[in-house]
């Protein structure tokens, strides 16, 4: 029994994960971007939330709906003012760039709320006992959130028009763009759903995640090997790359002693660079080789 | 940047009609009598910082810049090679047993140690295209702060570890320009050798160098190995002269950053852009960052952010290229002629 909670744990955690990884999953995949500031946007998203219920008693959950059209409107404005300018240059250049994009959001965030670990307590931080599991409401709320915003997303990509054009612009730019698509505008628009959804995911695990300016790499390195277990772009591939690294996490943290909660970024890099020996193209042959654009 | 590393490099080597290598000699002797003039130690000190630094950059340069593998963990081998040193000087009798070591002896086992792990490492990561290698290394580099805090009987811990002081300032500026003239001479010897085309090919167009047949892994697996040695020996050397280490001191982030940055700043895969990106990076941060020492790794974001932009080739390729790049190009939000377009 005591396994099976951990279990449930884990795959409570996992579904969490496999929704924060979508933002970064889909950049890489429609532009072929790295996004190493991915952690700092999950960052940006939780001081949000932090702000809204110090100021207001804002619950974080309302603050995820909030924080979605502010932070597409930064992830639109950074890809159309500067990322656009090196997407089609090799991978080098685009990699130092957010790797200078993820440094600075972080350090501006150092200089506004210092150094500090902050923390949401809700009122419903508790747990509820369900068929003789223990489930900790706010993780479970978390849980089923992501998997609403997951089918919303899929509906999105799949039956709109703007959708169509992302995926058609991933399938095939020059295509995309002879049969009239703006590149660059859906680029722009991408990375917009998408920081803005990893915001969304920041902006929930408030409550259940100490805070602070320089919590943003666990989570970027988190999404690298979601990815490389799951696959690019697709989204039952992050799901389950998402569930596999919790239940791994959780139950290493239960049974390891000592591991403790620094054992994040520990598991996602043994895993990863595991996957990268055994299997190259990815647990799922999701990951396809990556070219820069010239 | 391109076509001016073609050219620079398809000239044979010939040492009489290249004036850079012998300029830098000169340099180098100027720099070997300066502590003739009595110097204070202060500024025996700030060259020593410096020529690390240049170091740093050069081993950087080496992997990052001439493959185009960008290793964003090479502070990873710095901190091997400091701990190697720390725990062989204070250590060995609780740990392996053997006697004491002196900094020399212990020395030469920093920079091994770091080429191990690098070939280790490197075996698991190089053999995939550079991002995979970027992200395993930042993760490395993480990782490697936690081991080192969480292994205390070994490293000491948060609480670090002192070694015997043994302050010699003018030892340190030799051995540090030592360093250094090892580090930019292999970087020039290999630039100019059949091996750094190699590198340059894999870093333009790896599938298309592995076709000419080229063996891509071994080329970046001593890439990375020797790089990874020289860095480590830094790090041995850097713990030996702040006689104390601890993984905040040691994995300090703003280096990770400026070796990284002096290289792009410099340029790119060339000889001299890392040794100049250095000296002017030291300069700001002397004249100007240490006044707004609470926004330093803010400063070298946005820096970076910005030379990537606006200076792609470094300052080694606006000199080569003769001009600045116009305002009314910097503005534009897309790029002048895309890569498509170009073709």
């Amino acid at each position: 029994m005591p396994f099976l909670q951990a279990l449930l744990n884990g795959i409570l955690v996992g579904g969490f994960y496999g929704f924060m990884v979508l933002g970064f999953s889909i950049i890489w995949g429609v532009m072929g971007i790295i996004n190493l500031a991915h952690g700092e946007y999950v960052m940006m998203g939780a001081y949000f939330a932090w702000a809204m219920f110090r100021a207001f008693g804002i619950d974080p959950f309302v603050s995820a709906l909030l924080v979605f059209p502010i932070m597409f409107v930064v992830g639109y404005v950074l890809q159309w003012l500067i990322i656009n300018r090196v997407v089609e240059r090799p991978h080098l250049i685009s990699l130092l760039l957010n790797f200078g994009i993820s440094i600075s959001i972080a350090n501006i965030y150092k200089l506004i709320y210092k150094a500090d670990y902050r923390s949401v307590t809700v009122a419903y931080a508790g747990s509820f006992q369900l068929a003789g599991f223990t489930f900790p409401t706010v993780k479970t709320i978390i849980f089923f959130a992501a998997l609403l915003i997951m089918v919303g997303l899929h509906l999105f990509l799949h039956r709109t028009r703007v959708g169509k054009s992302i995926r058609a612009a991933a399938q095939n730019k020059e295509a995309a763009r002879i049969v009239g698509i703006d590149v660059h505008r859906v680029y722009a628009i991408t990375a917009g759903i998408c920081i803005g959804l990893t915001a969304v995911a920041g902006a929930m695990i408030a409550p259940i995640q100490p805070i602070f300016p320089f919590m943003g790499p666990i989570f970027t390195v988190r999404a690298f090997a979601i990815t490389a277990l799951g696959g690019l772009g697709r989204i039952p591939g992050a799901l389950l790359g998402g569930l596999l690294l919790g239940i791994v996490e959780t139950l290493l943290t239960i049974y390891v002693p000592g591991a403790g909660a620094k054992v994040g970024t520990a598991v996602s890099f043994i895993i990863l660079v595991l996957v990268l020996i055994t299997r190259p193209q990815g647990l799922l042959k999701g990951l396809r080789p990556v070219e820069g654009g010239a | 940047m391109r076509a001016a590393t073609a050219t620079s490099a398809s000239a044979p080597v010939s040492l009489f009609r290249r004036w850079d290598i012998w300029a830098w000699v000169g340099l180098i002797l100027l720099a070997a009598l300066y502590p003739l003039s009595d110097p204070t130690t202060a500024r025996l000190l700030v060259a020593t910082q410096i020529f690390v630094l240049i170091t740093l950059a050069s081993n950087w340069n080496l992997i990052g810049g001439m493959t185009g593998y960008v290793d964003f963990g090479h502070l990873t081998f710095f901190g091997i090679g400091a701990y190697t040193v720390g725990i062989l000087m204070t250590r060995s009798k609780e740990i392996v047993f053997a006697p004491q070591l002196s900094f020399w002896q212990a020395w030469v086992f920093s920079g091994l140690a770091a080429m191990v792990f690098a070939l280790l490492l490197g075996a698991a990561t190089l053999r995939l295209r550079g991002p995979y290698f970027s992200i395993a290394m930042l993760a490395t580099l993480l990782a490697m702060r936690e081991i080192v805090r969480l292994l205390t009987p070994i490293t000491g811990g948060g609480g670090g570890l002192d070694l015997p002081p043994e302050l010699n300032r003018i030892e340190e500026y030799y051995l540090s320009l030592g360093l250094m003239t090892l580090s930019v001479g292999l970087m020039w010897w290999i630039r100019n050798t059949e091996f750094g085309l190699s590198l340059l090919a894999i870093r333009e167009d790896e599938v298309g160098a592995e076709m000419r047949g080229i063996n891509t892994t071994l080329h970046k697996t001593t890439a990375f190995a020797l790089s990874a040695f020289l860095t480590g020996l830094v790090g041995g050397f850097w713990a030996w002269q702040n006689t104390y280490i601890d993984p905040d001191v040691v994995f300090f982030e703003p280096r990770n950053l400026e070796m990284i940055i002096a290289v792009v700043l410099g340029g790119l895969g060339t000889v001299w852009g890392p040794p100049l990106g250095a000296v002017v990076l030291y300069g700001l941060r002397e004249f100007f960052w240490n006044r707004f020492l609470f926004a330093h790794l803010l400063g070298l974001g946005l820096m970076l952010i910005f030379v990537v932009l606006f200076l792609p080739g470094g300052l080694i390729g606006l000199m080569q290229k003769g001009r600045a790049i116009p305002l009314h190009e910097l503005l534009r939000p897309r790029p002048a002629v895309s890569q498509e377009e170009e073709a």
